[in-house]
């Protein structure tokens, strides 16, 4: 291994073109991230579920094939007429205010209200139940979420996030240097604000929501993000030490190269259960997936074409 | 060879010990995969309380634990989490509502005199009590708080069936068909207490007037009695209120959310003062456990710190069934695919990877039914993770071996030094992986928790599946001539010249 090898792909030739590439993807994500912040019905940096913004989200299900059609309109109208039980000396809440979502040709009812308490949301379903039933009870699910709760979530993971990032980046530090430590967090910035405008983008454009999975789905990013250049990361120091006369650019060309068909092998073969989970799995798990797919990708982009070649611009210096 | 040999049996043995593990304890699901409710119920501080510690939030717990015993739901769990809140889990088709309005009311302790004229009625109806506690009671298995060497309890007053049904037609109640001897007696004690409770006159004294309850063994016999402190203002409505049933056969009641728990009668002697001093104590003959349960329900009663349902989540489970049946299905032929995918690029030791690969998954199910871990949709989303990075490192291990073999080396020196120098990248990554696992387990609230405990058992497996049970396996297969074909790791196109051809490779 003394000779000096010739890489068939030299990252750093293309440099420029990377950059470009990641500095749209950004400049993208900011710009949905913006759009949704002054979108007035928003006002933040992503659309907020259920999990964040606190109230109660009910679904029924209709025990019936074919279903006469429902509109939101006829849903909200019953709403607007249905007054809730309320406890002594308290107003019940308004109901004018909800979002109502006809899914699966007219089957479930998917209601956002304000937070209800257990007996006015058991009210609710036995007049949704009267208009629009027979309901089918194992289909009911009704979540209420205080307001507290969201913002502690939040709060809780960005806490852990800072943390772990802080740990790791010591731990860069050490065993590689500091510059390497600063480009796997930019690296690891980099693809969670791009998941992230994307899913600003989906809020904009398509009303998706972002969940406490959201919040799992970036933690889950964050990790295969400094796993996946820690990788190259291994390479390059192995040919600053194989390979010490020949320029830092060509260090690492050689080690790109080297663990270029590993980076994508290792992206494919976890995108796969991803991807088949997209397709075939469950609702629950789909935007998820999606979250998890565009992130690992991404993930897999920026270890390869964005943490080396940054590496020797920022060394010189 | 021996070390191999070694390690090669404790896979086999590790293999049998999970395959046992699971077929016994099975695996825990999260209720957003199997369906059911959770609750989050948030203690609030009130009064003189401003911040609620872990000794009242047990207190709390304790008392709705009862509640929800009573409230007869399966395999429900109650778990204190952070220090001011409890987590209420009800797996399965039961109806959330209920618990919450349980739940959400607080317990009120209240101080009742009997109602004059209805002694006959009140004496028959606490018969009837008595007897269906007396027989419910022997029913239940004993508690590990009784003294063993203590007396056995007498034996309870008998109830046979048809002193049952007659007193349930007395009291007009009707039994649903195929009903058991214990819902029948309960249907009496819920009647019998209905009425007991009609029979008493307005509460007086209520919780807020107890300073303390406490329990002690009685002075004579071998019973326990529930002592209670009152306030200044409740001993002395404690007082006049004892003072107006003395020497009657009116009993004072004593009810807790609207269950009458203890009925007493107060002697001839303090007819003149009522029982003064603000100190009182409930004699019944009770075993160690039922003072506990008094004592502990009375603390409740006395120490009402309100709880607030924050939260309440329902998956149906149909929903949740359908959920993990469509993602496990997808799940499966998405691995499925990677192991083609293994076999395919890398041949030989891309089945041994695949064989790795599945006891890696074997070993994980089998740590979360020995932890045992609850899986939810975080927790599959850190064992999806963590498989990635076992995929990782058996792909950087292979890839570093076809580099040694196209760099002219032989086979097994190719093996050894692709193991090796896979090493350092391989322990950075699971090192970093290990850290965050760690600051989210630790920071990080239920969800986030959930993940981090499923991804730090993944990452730890995933060194010990790639470092042992892969490099076991292809070592083993390596003494077999057959197998030492350069060509069962790559296409022979990508072997230097001088070696293409060259078949069985010398062993190092």
């Amino acid at each position: 291994m003394t000779s000096v090898p010739s890489p068939r792909f030299r990252i750093n030739r293309h440099r420029r073109l990377a950059w470009l590439g990641s500095g749209l993807a950004c400049g993208l994500s900011l710009l949905g991230l913006a759009l949704c912040w002054l979108n007035p019905a928003i006002h933040a940096p992503l659309r907020p579920g259920l999990d964040f913004t606190g109230g109660t989200q009910v679904q029924v299900e209709r025990d019936c094939a074919p279903c006469k059609p429902v509109t939101p309109v006829e849903v909200r109208e019953g709403l607007s007429r249905l007054t809730l039980p309320s406890p002594e000396g308290e107003r019940p809440p308004s109901l004018g205010s909800a979002s109502v979502q006809v899914l699966d040709g007219g089957r479930s009812l998917l209601l956002r209200l304000p937070a209800l308490d257990a007996d006015q949301s058991t009210a609710l379903i036995d007049d949704l139940g009267k208009r629009f039933g027979p309901l089918r009870s194992s289909g009911t699910s009704v979540n209420t979420i205080g307001p507290t709760l969201g913002s502690r979530l939040l709060r809780g993971s960005l806490i852990s996030l800072l943390v772990s990032f802080v740990a790791i980046s010591v731990y860069i530090s050490f065993s590689y240097s500091g510059i390497f430590a600063v480009l796997a967090l930019l690296c690891l910035a980099h693809d969670v604000l791009i998941t992230c405008g994307l899913f600003a983008w989906l809020g904009l454009l398509q009303g998706i929501e972002v969940d406490s999975l959201f919040a799992v789905s970036l933690i889950t990013i964050a990790g295969y993000s400094v796993n996946d250049t820690v990788v190259v990361y291994d390479r390059i120091r192995e040919q600053r030490r194989n390979l010490a006369d020949l320029p830092l650019v060509d260090q690492v060309d050689v080690a790109v190269d080297a663990t270029l068909t590993r980076s994508l092998y290792t992206s494919f073969t976890t995108l796969l259960p991803l991807v088949a989970l997209i397709f075939f799995g469950g609702s629950t798990l789909f935007w998820f997936a999606v979250a998890l797919t565009v992130g690992i990708a991404v993930g897999s982009w920026s270890s390869i074409g964005l943490a080396p070649t940054l590496l020797p611009v920022f060394s010189k210096r | 060879m021996g070390r191999q040999q070694g390690w090669f049996a404790l896979i086999l043995a590790l293999t049998i010990a999970s395959g046992a593990l699971l077929a016994n304890y099975g695996l825990q699901l999260g209720l957003d995969l199997r369906g059911g409710s959770q609750l989050t119920l948030q203690v609030m501080p009130a009064g003189a309380i401003t911040r609620v510690d872990t000794e009242q939030l047990e207190a709390v717990k304790d008392v709705l634990e009862r509640r929800i015993n009573g409230l007869g739901v399966a395999e429900s769990t109650l778990q204190a989490v952070g220090s001011d809140q409890l987590v209420l889990q009800l797996p399965g088709e039961q109806d959330p509502s209920q618990a919450a309005r349980v739940l959400g009311s607080t317990a009120l302790l209240e101080f009742r005199a009997q109602k004059p004229g209805t002694e006959q009625e009140m004496q028959g109806l606490l018969g009837l009590k008595r007897q269906a506690e007396s027989v419910l009671r022997s029913k239940r298995p004993p508690s590990a708080l009784d003294d063993p060497t203590a007396t056995p309890p007498p034996p309870p007053s008998s109830l046979s069936p048809e002193d049952l049904a007659k007193a349930l037609t007395s009291l007009g109640i009707k039994v649903p068909a195929g009903a058991s001897e214990v819902d029948q007696l309960e249907l009496l004690l819920r009647e019998t207490n209905r009425r007991i409770l009609a029979l008493y006159g307005p509460p007086l004294i209520t919780g807020k007037d107890l300073t303390s309850a406490g329990r002690q063994q009685q002075a004579t016999g071998s019973g326990w009695e529930v002592t209670l402190g009152f306030n200044r203002e409740g001993g002395e409505k404690f007082a006049a209120l004892t003072q107006s049933i003395a020497g009657t056969n009116r009993v004072l009641g004593i009810v807790l959310d609207g269950r009458s728990i203890s009925e007493a009668s107060v002697g001839e002697q303090f007819k003149v003062a009522g029982i003064t001093g603000g100190s009182a104590s409930i004699t019944g003959n009770f075993s160690a456990e039922e003072a506990r349960d008094l004592e502990v329900q009375l603390r409740g009663g006395s120490l009402p710190l309100p709880v607030k349902i924050v939260e309440v989540r329902t998956v149906g489970p149909s929903l949740g069934a359908e959920n993990i049946r469509s993602s496990l299905v997808a799940g499966l032929s998405g691995l499925a695919l990677v192991a083609v995918f293994m076999a395919v690029v890398y041949r030989l030791p891309g089945m041994v990877a695949v064989v790795a690969l599945s006891l890696y998954a074997l070993f994980n199910l089998a740590i979360y039914a020995l932890i045992p871990v609850t899986l939810t949709l975080p927790g599959i989303a850190g064992f999806i993770l963590s498989m990635g990075m076992a995929v990782d490192a058996n792909v950087l291990i292979f890839e570093r071996i076809k580099e040694e073999l196209r760099a002219g080396n032989t086979l097994i020196r190719s093996i050894d030094t692709g193991f090796s120098l896979a090493l350092s990248s391989i322990i950075d990554g699971h090192v970093t992986g290990l850290i965050s696992c760690a600051a989210l387990f630790f920071l990080g609230t239920g969800l986030v928790k959930g993940f981090a405990v499923t991804l730090a058992i993944g990452l730890l497996l995933s060194l010990f599946t790639a470092l042992t049970c892969t490099r076991t396996l292809l070592r083993l297969l390596m003494s077999y001539p057959t197998l030492r074909r350069p060509t069962y790791f790559l296409p022979a196109r990508q072997l230097p010249p001088l070696r293409a051809g060259a078949a069985p490779a010398g062993a190092a």
